[in-house]
């Protein structure tokens, strides 16, 4: 369990960090969502489909429930930081993480992380559905107008 | 014939990102392609919302890797030492307690009057406790963690 937890902590991070719009609380938020399932790994009912979306679901509502915590003004969008670059990756690449990370920064939240679930966790539409608690029939939409306003900003980005 | 007229009038929108992400009914990805091969608006679309998913894929957007994550998992000093500083606590706690209980109670300056109000303040604060502590483990129960299934 803990070895397939960590497997998902990259992306739960990344999705963490969408919601609260700040690195360290999103590292937190996984920390705590480790913890939880850890604690009661019972609540995990493999017969009943695959850890990550169920693992995602529970980040997500630990950053709700951080973000309801948040004192007013606090919810930090801003806060959203480029990451030092590591020296393993090409300059273009990182530079090009660096644009996307800034496009997607001055998105909605709720647009901010059904991106990172479907583009950079490569969840199904089912799954999306399920972490944010949707309709399934509603995802595709929800996706498409998020994806139009990701182009916009990496557009206004690159002007 | 009708049928593809229509898929060539009408812009396809949405049906764009489940045409790219896989998540159409063979129907559905027909009229895309037919609607795509008249539409060179929706073409280009679809092909930058392509390249764009890509790139977001393939951007790092979390700078913590798995082994930091797997470390922080398995940090056991800090289980351990958690666990043994409740004990300590709690055990402290209940031991101050019992003393001073049994030192009340064998007091021959307190009647026993007074020691029965003041063990009746206790009792409801020993009351009040339990049924805090009751409600925490029923609502840890009903967590909506738990609630979280596929």
């Amino acid at each position: 369990m803990q070895q397939k937890l960590a497997q998902l902590g990259g992306g739960a991070h990344a999705l963490a960090t969408q919601i609260l719009g700040n690195a360290d609380d999103a590292a937190d938020a996984v920390q705590d969502a480790f913890e939880t399932v850890l604690g009661s790994p019972e609540s995990y009912d493999a017969g009943k489909g695959p850890l990550r979306p169920w693992f995602m679901r529970v980040v997500r509502n630990r950053c709700l429930d951080m973000l309801r915590r948040r004192k007013p003004g606090d919810d930090a969008a801003d806060l959203l930081h480029d990451p030092a670059p590591g020296p393993e990756q090409s300059l273009r690449q990182e530079q090009r993480s660096t644009v996307i990370r800034r496009a997607i920064s001055v998105l909605p939240a709720g647009q901010r992380e059904i991106i990172v679930l479907r583009d950079y966790m490569d969840l199904s539409y089912a799954e999306i559905a399920d972490v944010l608690e949707i309709a399934p029939g509603t995802v595709m939409s929800r996706l498409h107008r998020a994806r139009l306003a990701l182009k916009e900003a990496l557009e206004i980005d690159g002007k | 014939m009708a049928s593809r007229t229509k898929y060539i009038d009408q812009h396809v929108d949405e049906l764009l990102s489940g045409y790219i992400d896989g998540e159409l009914t063979q129907q559905e990805r027909q009229r895309v392609d037919v609607h795509c091969e008249a539409c060179a608006e929706c073409l280009e679309l679809r092909d930058e919302l392509r390249d764009m998913r890509r790139d977001v894929g393939d951007a790092r957007l979390s700078e913590i890797g798995e082994d930091k994550w797997r470390e922080t998992m398995s940090d056991t000093t800090v289980q351990v030492t958690r666990g043994i500083g409740w004990l300590l606590l709690i055990g402290g706690f209940l031991a101050v307690a019992g003393i001073g209980i049994y030192e009340f109670l064998i007091d021959p300056s307190v009647g026993w009057l007074e020691k029965l109000l003041v063990a009746v303040i206790y009792g409801g604060f020993a009351a009040l406790f339990i049924s805090v502590l009751r409600q925490r483990l029923i609502e840890r129960k009903s967590d909506k963690y738990k609630d979280v299934e596929i």
